[in-house]
């Protein structure tokens, strides 16, 4: 695990423009997988490998490594997000479909709200009155309309995220769909608000992402990304750095039985890039009012962009 | 070959948005965004709007030629002497789009309230997602702060006409306290059609957050009113008079919010009883203050008079 270290420092020390070519804007067809340099066939093929590897202990894994703090992390990005009932969702890589049953949780107690005011408000209404309103609403239904797609490149994931979408009573407003972040199955202006939660570091070509992710949202969407990020702080990100190359690859083993996959995983999160650098690609692709939000010191942050 | 173009694309937009970045800071501190300048067209018309409208969306969604993106200066910018960009009249600024989208928004405020689900459904009204209300705060404050700066705007122009017109000898000077009262009542009625929500929005000025940008409104648009009524002192009478007329107006308000009577008689009574009680606080100011001369001269002359007194007794 020291060589690791040690390969991680050489690789930081590096100039910034070889580092620039490898964070997925594609110079060639060299490309990084974790902290060893691999073609895009390959990268992908690999990705592919270790999301099938680990679909299973996902979640598991995600509580057991980041001690359960991902799941404030996805509360915070869908807070963020304040959706109105008949918004509609894109989660992409959303495998087993965290964002999505938050979406849900959301929407419904909006919607709750919503109809709870009508009926304050038809107190004052005679009795023929409130059933035309029933005749025109759609009143039964909990959702007010809202939909999500959970859209995912591996089919081990999304399998794994049906069967918790059964589990926990989720019925409604539920889509799954297997497509690739680079090239989405979805026509133009559709969404309103494209979600990726822990993707899109996997993704080979970040810029082709975020231009289909521009593409598919209707004008005035919203385009929101939750990603481990840079912590500037030293201390913490020393301490950050021991966690992650010693205790995570380790759990890896005993939890899931792959440490190479967390290797990776920890890997990936080092060569993924900053926040400015992520926010400056996000404005390439055409999204305005390009913000983020540092969560944890910059363990974690949400950038958000709208398609204007 | 991609690549390549792709990065003088990039390239080229940078400059484009660091000169558009510096510019802004110049041209539009914060606070003026809040009393924006009108948008490009006027928001009520919008059947005339709909060709405009589609080809500025079209301006927005192609990617290179030309877009204009808001930044918001985040931390200190460089000093840069640019050539004052001229602002393309077909490409909307970010700002401008906001404005529109809160116009949309405040029809829908008697049934939503000032929250964003009112800014979700003006955002709908102008062919954008509802996604858009995220340009927004969550609490509606942006809202309720553009109603009010436009209702200030508004009273300002008012008043300017009423000016002219006395200018012009088609109307006669109003003395102060009717002045006072009508420009008061006008800008009182403008809360009429979101009377049941208003102490919502009270409410969300008051935040901590929202603090000085409500104070700020309060305070240009007393100021306005007392400019108008013809105050051009510039000793401490300047802050007295603002102090009086904006606990008028706040205590009329607040009368206005649980006033039940038919066309708000009872608060157009209250008001009028209120600047009475400042006009004559006023007069018992001056004549106190001239009666305490009066004493203090008629003091300094009875002491003269014992003094002579007492040195000519002494020469004598």
């Amino acid at each position: 695990l020291r060589l690791w270290r040690c390969r991680c420092r050489a690789l930081l020390s590096r100039p910034a423009a070889a580092l620039r070519a490898q964070r997925g804007l594609a110079a060639g067809p060299e490309m990084h997988f974790g902290f060893q340099t691999v073609t895009e066939e390959e990268r992908r093929e690999k990705i592919y490998q270790v999301f099938e590897n680990v679909a299973k202990k996902y979640d598991v894994m995600n509580d057991s490594m980041t001690l359960g703090i991902h799941r404030v992390w996805k509360d915070i990005l869908v807070h963020k997000m304040n959706p109105c009932p008949g918004t509609l969702l894109l989660d992409v890589a959303g495998g087993t479909g965290d964002i999505a049953f938050r979406f849900i949780n959301y929407v419904r107690s909006v919607r709750q709200r919503q109809l709870q005011r009508k009926l304050k408000h038809h107190q004052n209404l005679s009795w023929q009155e409130i059933f035309e309103s029933y005749q025109n609403d759609k009143f039964n239904n909990s959702l007010g309309d809202s939909q999500v797609v959970v859209c995912d490149i591996n089919r081990e994931m999304l399998k794994v995220g049906k069967q918790k979408a059964q589990h926990l009573g989720y019925s409604e407003g539920l889509s799954w769909v297997l497509g690739n972040a680079e090239e989405l199955p979805f026509d133009d202006d559709k969404f309103d608000v494209y979600t990726i939660a822990f993707g899109i570091r996997n993704v080979t070509r970040i810029d082709l992402a975020l231009q289909e992710a521009y593409r598919v949202l209707k004008p005035g969407g919203r385009f929101l990304c939750l990603e481990f990020s840079h912590v500037s702080n030293p201390l913490l990100s020393r301490l950050y750095d021991l966690y992650s190359f010693q205790v995570i690859p380790v759990l890896g083993e005993v939890i899931a039985g792959d440490w190479r996959s967390y290797q990776y995983l920890v890997e990936s999160i080092r060569q993924f890039p900053p926040q400015e650098e992520l926010k400056a690609m996000i404005e390439d692709a055409g999204f305005f009012k390009v913000d983020y939000e540092n969560l944890n010191f910059g363990i974690v942050a949400i950038h958000s962009g709208f398609k204007l | 070959k991609m690549a390549a173009a792709g990065g003088l694309q990039r390239a080229g937009w940078r400059l484009w948005r660091a000169r558009r970045a510096v510019v802004r800071c110049q041209q539009y501190p914060p606070l003026c965004a809040l009393q924006a300048s009108a948008a490009l067209r006027a928001p009520s018309d919008e059947h005339k709007k709909e060709p405009w409208a589609s080809s500025s969306q079209q301006h927005f969604d192609s990617p290179p030629a030309g877009h204009q993106p808001e930044q918001k200066p985040q931390g200190p910018h460089p000093s840069y002497t640019g050539q004052g960009g001229q602002e393309s009249e077909d490409y909307e600024s970010e700002e401008q789009l906001q404005h529109r989208i809160l116009t949309a928004a405040l029809e829908f405020v008697p049934e939503h309230g000032w929250t964003a689900e009112a800014i979700a459904e003006g955002a709908k009204t102008l062919g954008l997602s509802v996604a858009a209300a995220g340009l927004f705060h969550s609490d509606g404050s942006e809202l309720i702060l553009h109603f009010v700066s436009e209702c200030n705007t508004k009273l300002s122009e008012l008043l300017k006409n009423e000016q002219k017109l006395v200018q012009l000898g088609q109307a006669e000077k109003k003395p102060i306290d009717e002045f006072l009262r009508d420009a008061v009542e006008a800008r009182l009625r403008m809360l009429i059609p979101y009377i049941e929500k208003w102490p919502q929005a009270l409410s969300v000025l008051l935040l901590p957050r929202n603090i000085p940008s409500s104070l700020t409104l309060l305070t240009s648009m007393i100021d306005d009113i007392w400019h108008y009524a013809g105050d051009q002192s510039t000793d401490f009478n300047w802050y007295t008079r603002r102090a009086v007329l904006t606990a008028i107006y706040n205590t009329t308000e607040l009368v206005m919010m649980q006033d039940s009577s038919p066309g708000f008689e009872d608060t157009w009574r209250f008001l009028e009883n209120r600047v009475a009680d400042a006009m004559t606080m006023s007069n018992t100011a001056t004549q106190v203050q001239s009666t305490g001369e009066a004493v203090v001269q008629g003091l300094m002359g009875a002491a003269v008079t014992v003094s002579n007194a007492g040195t000519s007794r002494a020469v004598r």
